[in-house]
């Protein structure tokens, strides 16, 4: 929420501040601290798991994953193509596979066409190549408002497209996960597959952003 | 139910578990086919967004063969046909909605009617 706050101006963050009630409670956190102690101390739950599991999803797998991803396709032609035609087994090249990526779907930028993907039931994402999402992707502003004004949401994190290109909202509403594949920005002819890596940012590949550019 | 344990989070979350399902069932629509979806409110599961209730779209592409949630959500494990169904924004949003954009729902067959 704060994140998708900050980079809100002018009226907007009037309109959306008083969204408050979507705004995580402390009662919430209260409900989830009483789960967690109750599942641990039936022995359901074992804490040490979960350690495993936040640290895996904080230091191991994240948006570092679905930016390799990206930089492949952007100097391997073949490899775009089988991203493009079987994304699963694509990625699964690299190693990125499992929970919330079983059935991974890419989609292409292009000079017409610019991609965008939201979970309108709840928070679906794409966890072995971008790791959890960022509060402001499983808000309720974010989910109800890019599926109808895509390109007033697009504006608001600070990106103005042509007025004739296309915009695509992808809505994971059932068990396929999307990634965007961005454009390759202009001026990174001399740039290697590592250093590509660098510009492709996570907001990039769900299509809130685009990647940087070189030297930026 | 097995408790998951620490030294097998890392092959758990790696293995995933997909709900995709080898089965082949027919495919009773086609890409380009114009669809209208169901106008349901069931008081349990469905992953129908409310927003496209009632509303035509054009089928995109068939994503294959996956357990059905609204059934899954009873308990029952019933196979099913995917699409991805693109909708337009003034479809969607009438005046307000803008005709160079669209939305892609993915969307199983018993939602949907010919159109």
């Amino acid at each position: 929420m704060f994140v998708y706050h900050a980079k809100l101006t002018g009226c907007r963050t009037e309109v959306l501040s008083k969204h408050k009630h979507n705004e995580p409670l402390p009662e919430t956190v209260l409900r989830v601290k009483a789960l967690e102690s109750l599942l641990v101390e039936k022995g359901l739950v074992d804490p040490a798991a979960l350690d495993e599991l936040i640290d895996t999803y904080e230091t191991r797998i994240g948006p570092r994953n679905g930016a390799k991803v990206v930089a492949r396709a952007w100097v391997d032609p073949a490899y775009r193509d089988r991203l493009l035609s079987d994304a699963s087994a694509a990625i699964a090249e690299f190693g990125f596979t499992g929970r919330q990526g079983e059935d991974m779907v890419v989609v292409e930028n292009t000079p017409q066409v610019h991609n965008m993907v939201v979970c309108t039931l709840c928070s679906c994402y794409p966890w072995p190549v971008l790791g959890l999402p960022p509060v402001w992707y499983k808000s309720a502003p974010y989910r109800a408002r890019v599926v109808a004004e895509p390109r007033a949401v697009l504006a608001e994190f600070g990106y103005t497209l042509a007025d004739d290109v296309e915009i695509r909202v992808w809505d994971s509403t059932a068990e396929v996960r999307y990634l965007v594949l961005p454009m390759r920005p202009a001026g990174t002819q001399d740039l290697d597959e590592e250093l590509l890596a660098e510009l492709v940012t996570r907001d990039a590949m769900i299509g809130t952003g685009l990647p940087r550019s070189p030297r930026a | 139910m097995p408790v998951l344990k620490a030294e097998n989070v890392a092959a758990a979350l790696r293995e995933g578990s997909t709900a995709r399902l080898a089965q082949d069932l027919p495919a009773r629509f086609v890409c380009g086919q114009r669809v209208r979806v169901a106008n349901i409110n069931p008081q349990d599961h469905t992953r129908i967004p409310r927003y496209v209730r009632g509303h035509v779209g054009v089928v995109d592409s068939d994503q294959g063969v996956f357990i059905f949630p609204d059934a899954h959500a009873r308990g029952e494990k019933v196979a099913q046909r995917l699409y991805s169904v693109r909708f337009t924004g003034t479809e969607l949003w009438g005046p307000q909605g803008k005709a160079d954009t669209a939305v892609y729902v993915d969307l199983f067959e018993s939602y949907l009617a010919p159109q």
